[in-house]
């Protein structure tokens, strides 16, 4: 398993530096110019060329690439365009509150999802499933930025309980995970459903059932764990693609977070600090699907690693 | 929307709500304003976002000021003189005022700040604003000697600009190009953090100089809130005093909302489609008027900027220091149709129309202008486009027969209050892309001679009639489509006191103030 593990470390570097050059090639090939954006409509023609030479952008691609690719390998990710502070500075500024979003959001999300999904699935085609599955569909369809709105309208204009802005108390954290969580549980749900409706149908279920055991321990100890792993397939994508922020929930609510940061750089074309990120949620998802194999290994023993 | 009765059931529980979260903010006075963009820098010399100038209000000082009005004070200079030939400015500086760091302000603090942005070097973003300077003397710690390159009568609005601040010159030495992350200065209020896009707060400095000037708030912290939608949330819920822009849809909602005042005043920044004037069919100057003519004003007013406009009398904003005001060209469709009939256009022509903006409002605007030139026969495929693509399809491009633009919404802000800002920058001959910001390629010797003229004397009535004449030739040449000039919507909660947005978007809060 521990060569297995190292292998797959390995791996990642070819990759990672595959996304390298396709990113900076791609962002350095959008219409506009860092220079004149930073510089404003208000800087005559000269100015904006002194720009340029500061932020190292009148040489040569080749030449640049270069210097991002020494500076990358000692970790330096170099200074963004715009306010000048390393790239480093500004993404670990923001990723925390991502992070604690994304894991909060995750959390109680994964628990309606899958505790839906079971009783779904078991009482499949009565009414908790028709309603719940209907539910999971609005959850699915209603626009977050829609939710949040909603929320933010009932819960903090009307209600005054909860406040809309910001990420200071821990109080900031229900709406926005609320609104964020949605649609994640509604997959979970579905997705849950029918593994376990497909599960549930194997032989071994019979048997079990068939040896005597309370119906809950069937559910439970047997039938669950054969059925997630499409849903921890799923939980896994789910969770990189909130790790890249949601730009919708940040703005909506105000969030510090890597959606707007990404957003605001690639308004300004501030192609440092969007180097910066996609290659940071490159090596999220990376990792991410490593965890995600070894956990197969871990529900399921019966898959061995070599 | 609820029915009434469940409004004011709601209402207790949440007024209890409200006083409990209100507990808090009763021992210091601090406020909180929503503002729509991030801040790209602090370092006033190199920013160009209003914003970020207009928070710079709170810790920095220049030597002049605008107030509400934009009528220009003295602020760290107590007066100046001008020369026969104006060429040199001597400002007598107040005494007595300290950097928020110690040290004092003075004549070599002036001459150190305009040397900073005057060296290219430093590659800084508003040098343009004072290339004018020659050279910086100082005579004694109380007096210093600006001589210009050529007489320029607008200098005195270009250092009320909020560009123009005095910063610590020890500071400069301490942090060099971090000044931008550490100002520091001579204002009301302390630097304390900066969060970029998420906030920029300051706290009262109790060392000010105007001791009937001393902030009445213990902290002011302005909070970005990017959302439009939750702008207008934050003020309802109480998080924010103080918020701008609201958007037009919004502001009916707020202007019922009893904790609350609504604040639409009128603004100079003006909106304008502009024509490239090399190209046809706009090099005809019948089919340009046709375009004025073709457009409802009124209408756009109403339908886009929900009645937060006004007409466009002329072509500076009224407010502007010798803005001329003109007859607003009427709304005449057959008019418009018979011009272009005689320009050779009886079937109208298809074209482009760009926005340089992508908000929601810039849309509705070309679409709603779209609808009214294909009445005329004018058919135009529109296009909202983003910064970048700003930047690459118009500002940047090289030689005017390679410009693609063809109509283009727009909007301007003469920051410096002054027609020569108004003018210049948009429809000087020497201000085409990529110098500046003349997208229409007009270009007129005798409104050249005009600008050039007004700007080499200091005789008021001179001025007026310069400016005059450029504003009529311009007016009866029509290089644009003349719009409106829309109002700037704020909202303030009643508690909050001496927090202003001014006609050019920045804010005033010199005596701002919280009631409890």
């Amino acid at each position: 398993m521990l060569s297995y593990l190292v292998k797959r470390i390995f791996g990642m570097i070819p990759t990672l530096i595959l996304v390298c050059v396709v990113v900076f090639l791609f962002v350095h090939m959008l219409p506009g110019d860092p220079a004149r954006l930073a510089a404003g409509p208000e800087a005559d023609a000269e100015t904006v060329q002194n720009i340029r030479k500061q932020l190292g952008l009148d040489l040569p691609l080749p030449q640049q690439f270069g210097h991002y690719l020494i500076n990358l390998s000692q970790g330096d990710l170099g200074t963004s365009l715009r306010t000048k502070r390393p790239v480093l500075t500004e993404i670990a500024a923001r990723f925390t509150p991502t992070l604690l979003l994304t894991i909060t959001s995750m959390i109680w999300s994964v628990i309606f999802g899958l505790v839906i999904g079971v009783v779904s699935a078991v009482w499949r085609n009565r009414w908790p499933d028709r309603l719940f599955m209907t539910l999971a569909v609005s959850g699915i369809s209603f626009p977050p930025f829609a939710l949040g709105m909603v929320l933010i309208q009932i819960f903090a204009v009307n209600l005054g309980w909860l406040p809309s802005v910001g990420a200071t108390s821990w109080q900031h954290y229900i709406l926005p995970s609320i609104t964020l969580g949605a649609a994640v549980a509604a997959i979970m749900a579905r997705f849950t459903r029918a593994s376990f409706v497909e599960v549930i149908q194997e032989d071994f279920v019979r048997t079990a059932r068939a040896k005597g055991l309370s119906e809950k321990v069937v559910i439970v100890k047997h039938t669950l764990r054969n059925a997630l792993i499409p849903v921890i397939t799923m939980m896994g994508l789910q969770f990189g693609f909130l790790l890249g922020g949601s730009i919708v929930v940040e703005t909506v609510f105000g969030w510090p977070g890597m959606g707007t940061l990404l957003v605001d750089a690639v308004s300004a074309r501030d192609y440092p600090i969007i180097q910066g990120l996609v290659l940071l949620f490159s090596f999220e998802f990376i990792l991410i699907n490593l965890i995600v194999d070894v956990l197969y290994g871990v529900i399921n023993p019966t898959i061995r690693y070599k | 929307m609820k029915p009434i009765y469940l409004r004011r059931a709601l209402l207790a529980p949440a007024v209890m709500a409200c006083l409990a979260f209100s507990q808090t903010a009763l021992a210091a006075k601090d406020v909180t304003v929503a503002v729509p963009y991030g801040f790209d820098s602090l370092d006033p010399y190199n920013t160009n976002s209003t914003q970020s100038q207009a928070v710079g209000k709170g810790w920095y000082e220049g030597l002049f000021m605008f107030d509400l009005d934009f009528k220009i004070h003295p602020l760290l200079a107590t007066g100046y003189e001008v020369s026969e030939d104006g060429l040199m400015y001597t400002f007598k500086l107040r005494q007595g005022v300290k950097f928020h760091d110690g040290t004092d302000f003075n004549a070599e603090a002036v001459k150190v700040n305009f040397e900073r942005v005057l060296d290219r070097a430093n590659a800084l973003g508003r040098y343009n604003q004072f290339k004018g300077i020659a050279k910086i003397e100082v005579i004694d710690p109380a007096t210093v000697k600006i001589t210009l390159k050529e007489p320029f009568s607008a200098f005195i609005n270009n250092l009320a600009h909020p560009s123009a601040m005095m910063i610590s010159p020890a500071a400069l030495k301490k942090y060099g190009k971090d000044i931008n992350l550490h100002p520091t200065g001579t204002g009301q209020y302390e630097f304390v953090e900066w969060n970029p896009g998420q906030n920029v707060k300051m706290k009262k400095f109790d060392g000010y100089w105007d001791k009937e000037h001393v902030a009445k708030v213990d902290s002011i912290n302005f909070r970005v809130v990017t959302d439009n939608n939750t702008r207008a949330a934050v003020m309802q819920t109480g998080e924010a005093q103080f918020t701008y822009p609201i958007p037009y849809e919004q502001a009916a909602i707020l202007k019922k909302n009893d904790k609350l005042d609504l604040l639409a005043e009128p603004s100079i920044i003006a909106r304008y489609i502009a024509m490239n004037n090399l190209v046809k069919p706009f090099d005809n100057p019948k089919v340009r008027e046709a375009m004025n003519y073709a457009i409802n004003k009124e209408a756009l007013n109403k339908v886009v900027f929900n009645g937060y406009a006004r007409v466009a009398e002329g072509v500076v904003p009224g407010k502007v220091e010798f803005s001329q005001k003109m007859k607003p060209w009427p709304y005449d469709p057959k008019k418009a149709r018979e011009l272009l009939a005689e320009a050779g256009y009886p079937q109208g022509f298809e074209t482009t129309l760009w926005s340089a903006y992508n908000d929601g409002t810039s849309v509705k605007a070309i679409q709603f202008i779209q609808q009214q030139l294909r009445q005329v026969g004018v058919k135009v495929s529109v296009e909202a486009l983003e910064a970048g693509q700003r930047v690459q399809r118009v500002e940047t491009v090289q030689k005017p027969e390679d410009a693609k633009v063809r109509m283009y919404y727009i909007g301007w802000s003469a920051s410096t209050g002054e027609a020569n800002w108004a003018l210049s920058p948009l429809l000087a001959g020497d201000s085409w892309p990529p110098t500046f910001g003349n997208f229409s390629y007009y270009k007129n010797a005798q409104v050249d001679k005009d600008l050039a003229d007004a700007l080499k004397t200091t005789d008021k009535a001179a001025k007026t009639k310069f400016y005059k004449d450029a504003q009529e030739q311009i007016y009866k040449d029509a290089p644009w489509i003349f719009l409106n000039t829309a109002d700037t919507v704020a909202a303030r909660s009643k508690k909050l006191d001496g927090f202003h947005v001014m006609p050019d978007a920045s804010y005033y809060f010199r005596d701002v103030s919280l009631k409890d």
